[in-house]
């Protein structure tokens, strides 16, 4: 114990050191979710540092890193981006992002290397994934004051659950869920979705709700879609949604059926000039103190083994986070893992069989 | 402890040790083929799956399907050619006639050679089963461990039962359907001695599959029940046509290798041309590439088919399955049944659903009764089918509608086919089963196996007084007549000869031929042409050149009968 004591110390006078007051531009998704990280691993990272963090604020894709490298003279102004895992599986193929190895990483507090410490697939070739977050549905509790939304079919059964539904307006989370309400097994989803009939089957399902949507892009806007009646149900990140129960009180409950498991992940961008300092940042915001420490503020859950047994209360509150945690066991049994090489290889088809679907709407459903 | 219970304990020890060891490396080898064929249909852009991750490059997946089916044809028939002896793909009906037999297998190099085959033709897309493969793998891990000198004179069936299987029950995730298939299929008895160690098996392959690989069960569908009492009628008629379906689709396929004899095209080429041709069907139609498991899924998705596209659907699948199996592709043909049957089904329930929209329970129904009637009677095992449905949907009502799917077809591919396609096929080898497993091993056993050559013969050209003389010192009434170079002329009788005279030759009083078997004559046919014979024995002579090969008595075919259908009563009733 003594030695690790001494390790911990060594590293924290190592991070500590004295650099440059520099900048490093982390671009992140807003809203509650960065004023977890605003707590877990920004203010920390620069009092520990002395480094300035700037944050730009995107919605995910990669139009816009794409966009930025093209038009950046020298070296860009973005450093480090946190986006889903089967952008990064693009990114990296695109060459957008630099690599990140094991060891810029930090080994868990007992030891344990990073390897066998992360979930299987979290570390790729330059990517880490730090949490697990859900796309999943929820409802508003005073639209169904009796029967309650139970399963991922409910959403699309405007019949027995009338109301509008907030979606949000990009084919992700939407195909699965309209193919799972067929009653497929979740393991086969992406195999049925990979054929013209389960596409076609997939959008058939979505055609039941026409004239029923609302449209989202932001994730801060389906809780309050959902608080302001706006919607009856709504799609959205399970943390946003947790948050707005959790801090605000909000009437919204969970439905976990078909929930989409996803991984956010931290990638440094290719040419960036704060190398160095990104991947300093990266290995900091990974360790399992700061993992535990995000999951305190948001219901996502750490890929770190030795993060997880360290998660307590919500912020200073008392509920125990573990039931929140999309990870929990019985929110695991009917939970689709996102399947990211598909995805990202998908992406085009997907968003042009989407787009063309969008034209069929009524005027009412366009965005 | 008596020398009886020390052999007890002796058996339990070792069929205890067999089912937990031939049932984990059959499930293991099981669990390998299936994820290798996945990997190859992924890699070879077979899959739907992989297809779709590059349709922004379409030329590249339309190359795919064209080149690869044909490539692995001719890789298929250069392992048929250079690896197996048969020359010939194995499957169940090897197993069967090695268990129903006692006889020695295919040689492992052969076995190893057949499922390197298969794992070419169902990675590289062939429409044609991984079943049959399986059970074969299974068959040929039994094998190896029946080599172990463990003394038990029936291992050789037990071993190869469990390895089937632990097969099933992993492939399947149905270890009940793993242990009644074994029986149903490959044992065709129920004693304990063979029951215990293959529950074991059957029960270690489960475990594997679900414990340690956490392998999802295949086959969930939602079903809310039978809506309409009259609906069980409808499931007959479907059980009937599916029937219709299954013999078609076995006279097909019995008939396929002939057809592809008959074409003047050399045997390294026939599974490349039919891979060919199998691409250019599948640009139109994708689904019959492979075994099918999205189809297999839409099949029980409401209004994922028009009727017509179900209808081509059945149709070309028939094709390419008999076109692929007939060409040498190798595998099996249960994946394809299942796909046929369930597509079928799906095509009674919307044909079902448009003339009786209200009254009707779904889809779902009608495709699981069409599946269960197309691959319960192709198998041969009406028990199996309605385990495998029972296991995969774990439904009562959905079991309960297949299980009269099941008996009507059944009954009427029974009569116009035969039990099953492993069984004709077995039959048109010359071992036929449809009457009883004693009669088909009677009638594998050879009549010259019990010649006697000790007993006395006359030689045509001795004096008769002479024979007659060694007949009585012989305490026999009659001898065969055998000229120097071993030529059978007659039978002479003592009782018949019509003159003592010193001079009287064998020759000149020769009373007929007598009852005469060759070397193909059977036990079974030799105890039938016995029934109204009267004598000492009767002779075997070679039908090419007459030669004279011994002769056997009465009293020793009906030996040979006893001490087989001994081994049988035994075999079929042994406890541990």
């Amino acid at each position: 114990m003594q030695r690790f004591n001494v390790i911990i110390c060594a590293a924290l006078i190592a991070l500590a050191a004295p650099v440059d007051a520099e900048t490093l531009t982390v671009v992140t998704w807003g809203g509650a979710y960065e004023e977890s990280q605003q707590k877990a691993y920004f203010a920390p990272f620069e009092k520990a540092t002395g480094a300035e963090i700037k944050i730009v604020r995107y919605d995910g894709g990669l139009d816009e890193l794409r966009a930025h490298l093209a038009t950046a003279k020298g070296a860009p102004e973005w450093d480090v981006v946190d986006m889903v895992l089967a952008d990064a599986h693009r990114a990296c193929a695109e060459g957008l992002i630099a690599t990140v190895t094991t060891s810029d990483l930090a080994p868990a507090p007992d030891g344990t290397p990073p390897e066998d410490d992360f979930m299987p697939g979290t570390i790729g070739p330059c990517w880490v994934s730090q949490l697990v977050y859900s796309t999943a549905i929820a409802y508003d509790e005073r639209a169904f004051p009796g029967l309650k939304p139970a399963g991922i079919a409910d959403f699309f059964d405007v019949a027995r659950f009338p109301g509008k539904r907030a979606l949000q307006r990009s084919p992700i989370a939407v195909l699965e869920w309209a193919l799972l309400s067929y009653d497929v097994p979740r393991e086969q989803v992406y195999h049925l979705l990979s054929t013209e009939r389960g596409l076609n089957l997939a959008f058939r399902r979505l055609d039941n709700l026409r004239g029923n949507i609302v449209w989202w892009s932001s994730g801060d806007e389906p809780p309050a879609m959902l608080q302001s009646g706006e919607a009856a149900m709504a799609s959205g990140y399970n943390g946003r949604f947790f948050h707005a129960i959790a801090e605000q009180n909000a009437p919204i409950a969970m439905v976990w059926d078909g929930q989409l498991l996803d991984y956010a992940t931290w990638t440094v961008v290719a040419g960036s000039g704060n190398k160095d300092l990104a991947r300093q940042f990266v290995r900091f915001a990974t360790r399992a103190e700061n993992l535990a420490e995000q999951a305190r503020h948001i219901s996502y859950g750490p890929t770190r083994a030795s993060a997880r047994e360290r998660i307590g209360m919500y912020a200073d509150s008392n509920i125990p986070m573990h039931a929140h945690l999309p990870t929990a066991p019985r929110h695991m049994q009917r939970a689709v893992r996102q399947d990211h090489a598909w995805y990202a290889k998908t992406e085009n088809l997907r968003q042009r069989r989407f787009a063309s679907w969008l034209k069929s709407l009524p005027e009412s459903d366009r965005p | 402890m008596s020398e009886t219970a020390r052999r007890s304990v002796y058996r339990v020890a070792v069929l205890s040790a067999v089912g937990v060891g031939v049932g984990a490396a059959a499930s293991a080898a099981a669990i390998g083929f299936v994820e290798l064929i996945e990997l190859l249909n992924e890699i070879l852009l077979i899959s739907p799956h992989a297809r779709i991750q590059y349709e922004e490059t379409p030329g590249l997946v339309i190359a795919a399907t064209l080149l690869v089916p044909a490539a692995g044809g001719i890789l298929v028939a250069a392992v048929i050619r250079f690896g197996i002896a048969e020359r010939r793909a194995l499957g169940p009906p090897d197993a069967i006639l090695a268990v129903q037999t006692g006889a020695a297998p295919p040689s492992v190099r052969s076995g190893l050679g057949s499922t390197l085959a298969a794992l070419v033709s169902l990675g590289c897309g062939a429409s044609v089963g991984q079943y049959g493969p399986l059970v074969y793998l299974g068959t040929l891990i039994g094998q190896l461990t029946s080599r172990l000198r463990f003394g038990l004179h029936d291992l050789q069936s037990i071993s190869i039962a469990c390895g089937v299987a632990a097969a099933i029950s992993t492939a399947f995730n149905a270890p009940i359907a793993g242990i009644v298939f074994a029986h149903e299929v490959i044992l065709r008895h129920y004693s304990l001695r063979a029951f215990a160690p293959v529950t074991v098996a059957s029960a270690v392959g489960y475990i594997l599959a679900n414990v340690v690989f956490e392998r999802a069960p295949l086959f969930l569908v939602h079903f809310d029940g039978v809506r309409h009492g009259y609906e069980f009628i409808l499931f007959a008629g479907v059980g009937v046509c599916g029937a219709l379906i299954a013999v078609a689709f076995m006279r097909l396929l019995t008939e396929s290798g002939k057809m592809a004899a008959r074409l003047p095209i050399p045997d390294l080429l026939k599974p490349g041309l039919a891979g060919l041709v199998l691409g250019l069907i599948a640009l139109q139609l994708p689904e019959v590439l492979g075994i099918g498991k999205e189809a297999l899924r839409f099949a029980t998705i409401e209004g994922a088919f028009g009727l017509g596209e179900l209808a081509a659907l059945v149709i070309a699948k028939i094709f390419v399955t008999v076109m692929c199996v007939g060409f040498g592709f190798v595998g099996g043909v249960f994946s394809p049944a299942l796909l046929i049957g369930i597509l079928f089904g799906a095509l009674s329930g919307a044909t079902v659903g448009t003339v009786l929209p209200d009254l009707y329970s779904g889809v779902v129904v009608y495709a699981i009764c069409g599946m269960t009637a197309v691959f319960s009677p192709v198998i041969g095992a009406p028990l199996t089918a309605i385990m495998i449905i029972f296991e995969l949907t774990r439904s009562y009502d959905l079991t309960i509608a297949a299980m009269v799917a099941v008996v009507f077809s059944n009954l009427v591919a029974n009569r116009l086919f035969g039990r099953s396609l492993f069984d004709v096929q077995l039959a048109n080898r010359g071992f036929d089963l449809s009457l009883g497993r004693d009669r088909a091993i009677l009638r594998n056993c050879r009549i010259t196996e019990l010649g006697d050559m000790t007993a006395p013969t006359a030689s045509p050209d001795e004096p008769l007084r002479d024979a007659l003389d060694r007949l009585n010192s012989a305490g026999r009434a009659e001898a065969p007549v055998v000229d120097a170079d071993g030529t059978y002329h007659g039978i002479l009788r003592a009782g018949s000869a019509s003159t003592m005279a010193a001079d009287a030759r064998v020759r000149d009083n020769i009373s007929g031929q007598g009852l005469v078997f060759d070397e193909t004559t059977t036990l079974w046919d030799a105890l039938e042409r016995m029934r109204a014979f009267i004598g000492d024995a009767a002779a075997i002579v070679d039908s090419r050149d007459r030669r004279f090969l011994g002769s056997v008595t009465e009293a020793a075919v009906i030996g040979a009968y006893l001490d087989t259908v001994q081994v049988l009563r035994r075999e079929e009733n042994a406890a541990l």
